[in-house]
C-alpha cells in the first residue's frame, strides 16, 4: 500500500493577529506548522502503513521553508518527502496548485492512495483535493472520519451536516480527512533525528515538466484583486459595574433592539 | 475571455439553500439584464416552486441514479449543461456536498471557483463578479475575480434571503437527461445524525461559553440563561474538542458551526480569531468577560466587563423580570 500524503505549511492560525494601527496581518514571529488536518492525513497514512505495509511519500508545494513541514511528516513516519518549490509557483491559486501536485504525483506513478486534509488552516478553500482528483482522474472521498482497506477497495466513513455515510471506492483514490479521524502523534526525539536521514527530493517546475503558463500567477484561474485586514465594525458599548445594575440595562437595550423575544 | 457566456445559474442539492441562492441570483441577473436559471436534481420537484422564488428557467433532472448526492454524477450532469448553455455566473450552495462538487466541476470546466464567499457584487463595468471571502483565520478579507467563465462561487446557508414565493411568476421548466457515467464511489450506508437540541445554524438566540466557565457543573448557569432567553447553547472549540463537555456539533468557529443569530452571547470566551469568524454573521454580539483586554470585546456590540458567575445569573433574573413587564 503506497500512500502519497499532501502537506501544506501554514502560519499557526491561533497566533495570527491584526495590527489595527497599520492595518496589516502580523506574521512576524508566528510559527509555521503543518496545517492541522494535513497532520491528521499524515497520521492516518502512518497508521495504514503500520497495518498494511508499504511506503509513504509526503509532498508539499511551498517556499523552501516548507521543508520543515516535510521534516515533521518524516518524523511522524513518512518514508520519503518531495518539496515542490520554484519561484514560478508563487501566486498559484487552487487550480495552479493542483497542476503542480498532479505533475508530482504523475512522476511518482506508483501509489494506491492520496491522503490530504479536508481544508487548509489558512485559506479554508476546500479546493485542492477535489481539483487534484479531477486532474488525475481519481475517485474522491471527502470529510473522511475513518478509513478501512478491504482488498482492492477502500471503505471510508464520511461526516456530513446531517448524516454519516459509509462510502466505498476502488483504488487508487484520493481521500481528504477531518480532525476527528485520529489524534496525530508527537514524534519521539529519535524519530525527529531519524527524519533528517530520510530522502527529501526537491522538484522545480522544470523537474516536473511544467510550463510557466500552467503554474503560479500565470496559471491561476482566480485572481486576488485586493486583500484588506478585517476590523470589527461593532458598536463596542462597554458596560461595567455591579452585575445587578448592568444586567437590566443590557436586557432593556436588547429588548429595544428586538433581539430578545420579549415573552 | 469568452464574451458569449450569458446568464446567472444557481445550484444546490439542498432546497432551502437553492431558494437563498435564487434570491442573490435574482439580484445579479437583474443587474446584468440576463436570465436566472436553476438546475434542480430531484426525484420529486416539478420546478414550480423554484420559478415562484425567482427562477426564469429551471433545468429539471429526474435521474433515478442521482436521487442522493454523489460527486461524479452531479459533476457530469452540471458539466454537460454548462458546456451546452455557457452561463456567465454559477452559484453553488456551500454544503459539504456542494464544497466537494464545486472545485471538481470547476477543474473539469477549467474555470475559477471561489469557495465560501461572503459577499458578491458586480464591478463597475459589470464584467466581473467581485467575490469576497475571509482568509487567515478571519484576519483578511480578500476580493477575488475569476479569469474564466463561468465564474463559480460557493455560498453558505444564511447569507442571502430568498425572495417570497410569488405564485403568479412565470418561468420555463425544461426536463433534461444529461449523460452520466457510472460513479467511481458507492454509498454503502447512511446514518442520520441524532439531532441534539436546537440546531445552532437555525437558532435566533445563542448562548455560547468558553474557558471562562471553570467546571462542567457550572454549565447549569449557562443553560439556565439560555432557557430564560429561549436560546440554544453553543461553545468554543476547546470546550468541545479538548474538554468534551459538549458534542463537537455545538462548537462555534471557523472549523465548526458558523452561526447567524439575532443575538450571540459569548460568555467567558476570549475571542480567538477562529471563533470570531464563526460568529461574524450574528446581528448583535454580547461579550461577557472579566478581562477588559479580551480580544472578543473588539468585535462585540455590548462589552460586559465582569465575572460571568455574577453577570449571567443576574441576566437570567433581569430577562425574567423585564420580559414579564413587556
Amino acid at each position: 500500500m503506497n500512500i502519497i500524503v499532501l502537506v501544506k505549511q501554514v502560519y499557526q492560525s491561533a497566533d495570527l493577529r491584526v495590527d489595527r494601527s497599520t492595518k496589516t496581518l502580523v506574521t512576524q514571529g508566528v510559527a509555521r506548522v503543518i496545517s492541522e488536518t494535513d497532520k491528521n492525513a499524515v497520521e492516518e497514512a502512518v497508521r495504514i502503513k503500520e497495518k498494511h505495509g508499504g511506503k509513504i511519500t509526503a509532498i508539499s508545494m511551498g517556499p523552501p521553508e516548507a521543508k520543515e513541514a516535510l521534516r515533521e511528516a518524516l518524523a511522524m513516519g513518512a518514508d520519503e518527502a518531495c518539496l515542490l518549490t520554484d519561484p514560478l509557483f508563487e501566486g498559484s491559486d487552487a487550480h495552479a496548485t493542483a497542476n503542480v501536485l498532479a505533475a508530482a504525483i504523475t512522476k511518482i506513478v506508483d501509489f494506491d492512495l492520496v491522503l490530504c486534509g479536508n481544508y487548509s488552516e489558512d485559506l479554508f478553500a476546500f479546493q485542492v483535493g477535489p481539483r487534484l482528483a479531477e486532474i488525475c482522474n481519481l475517485p474522491q472521498i471527502t470529510y473522511a472520519t475513518k478509513i478501512t482497506l478491504e482488498g482492492p477497495k477502500v471503505v471510508a466513513e464520511r461526516d456530513l451536516e446531517n448524516e454519516q455515510q459509509v462510502v466505498e471506492s476502488k483504488l487508487p483514490c484520493l481521500i481528504s480527512v477531518t480532525r476527528e479521524i485520529n489524534e496525530p502523534r508527537l514524534p519521539t526525539l529519535m524519530a525527529i533525528m531519524g527524519a533528517s536521514k530520510k530522502p527529501t527530493n526537491t522538484w522545480t517546475a522544470a523537474d516536473l515538466s511544467l510550463d510557466k503558463e500552467e503554474v503560479g500567477f500565470n496559471g491561476a484561474l482566480v485572481e486576488v484583486l485586493r486583500s484588506t485586514v478585517s476590523v470589527g465594525d461593532r458598536k463596542r458599548i462597554v458596560l461595567q459595574g455591579e452585575a445587578t445594575e448592568i444586567a437590566p440595562k443590557l436586557v432593556k437595550a436588547l429588548l429595544q433592539e428586538g433581539a430578545l423575544k420579549g415573552s | 475571455m469568452s464574451q458569449e457566456n450569458k446568464g446567472v445559474w444557481v445550484f444546490s442539492e439542498l432546497p432551502a439553500l437553492a431558494f437563498e441562492l435564487l434570491g442573490k441570483g435574482r439580484t445579479l441577473a437583474d443587474q446584468l439584464a440576463t436570465q436566472l436559471t436553476v438546475v434542480s436534481i430531484s426525484a420529486t420537484s416539478d420546478g414550480n416552486e423554484l420559478v415562484q422564488h425567482g427562477a426564469d428557467k429551471v433545468f429539471l433532472i429526474n435521474d433515478p441514479t442521482l436521487t442522493t448526492f454523489q460527486v461524479d454524477g452531479y459533476t457530469d450532469a452540471l458539466t454537460a449543461l454548462v458546456n451546452e448553455h455557457k452561463p456567465d455566473v454559477l452559484l453553488i450552495g456551500a454544503t459539504r456536498s456542494g464544497l466537494e462538487l464545486a472545485p471538481r466541476l470547476a477543474e473539469r470546466l477549467k474555470t475559477g471557483c471561489v469557495t465560501e464567499t461572503t459577499r458578491l457584487e458586480l464591478d463597475a463595468e459589470k464584467k466581473f463578479v467581485l467575490m469576497e471571502r475571509v482568509t487567515y483565520g478571519g484576519n483578511l478579507v480578500e476580493t477575488h475575480i475569476s479569469r474564466s467563465r463561468p465564474q463559480i462561487a460557493t455560498i453558505a446557508r444564511g447569507l442571502f434571503s430568498p425572495i417570497p414565493a410569488d405564485p403568479s411568476r412565470k418561468g420555463e421548466i425544461v426536463k433534461v437527461e444529461p449523460k452520466i457515467k457510472p460513479s467511481n464511489t458507492k454509498v454503502l450506508e447512511t446514518k442520520p445524525k441524532t439531532a441534539k437540541g436546537v440546531k445552532l445554524a437555525d437558532a435566533s438566540i445563542i448562548v455560547s461559553f468558553g474557558r471562562g466557565v471553570r467546571k462542567k457543573e457550572d454549565l447549569a448557569i449557562i443553560e439556565q440563561f439560555a432557557q430564560a432567553v429561549g436560546g440554544a447553547v453553543g461553545c468554543s472549540r476547546p470546550i468541545a474538542e479538548d474538554l468534551h463537555w459538549l458534542p463537537v456539533e455545538q462548537y462555534v468557529g471557523l472549523s465548526g458551526q458558523k452561526v447567524n443569530p439575532k443575538v450571540y452571547f459569548a460568555c467567558g470566551i476570549s475571542g480567538q480569531i477562529q471563533h470570531l469568524t464563526g460568529i461574524r454573521g450574528s446581528k448583535i454580539i454580547v461579550a461577557i468577560n472579566n478581562d477588559p483586554k479580551a480580544p472578543i470585546f473588539e468585535f462585540s456590540d455590548y462589552c460586559v466587563v465582569g465575572d460571568l458567575y455574577q453577570v449571567i445569573p443576574a441576566l437570567s433574573n433581569a430577562v425574567k423580570e423585564l420580559s414579564k413587564s413587556q
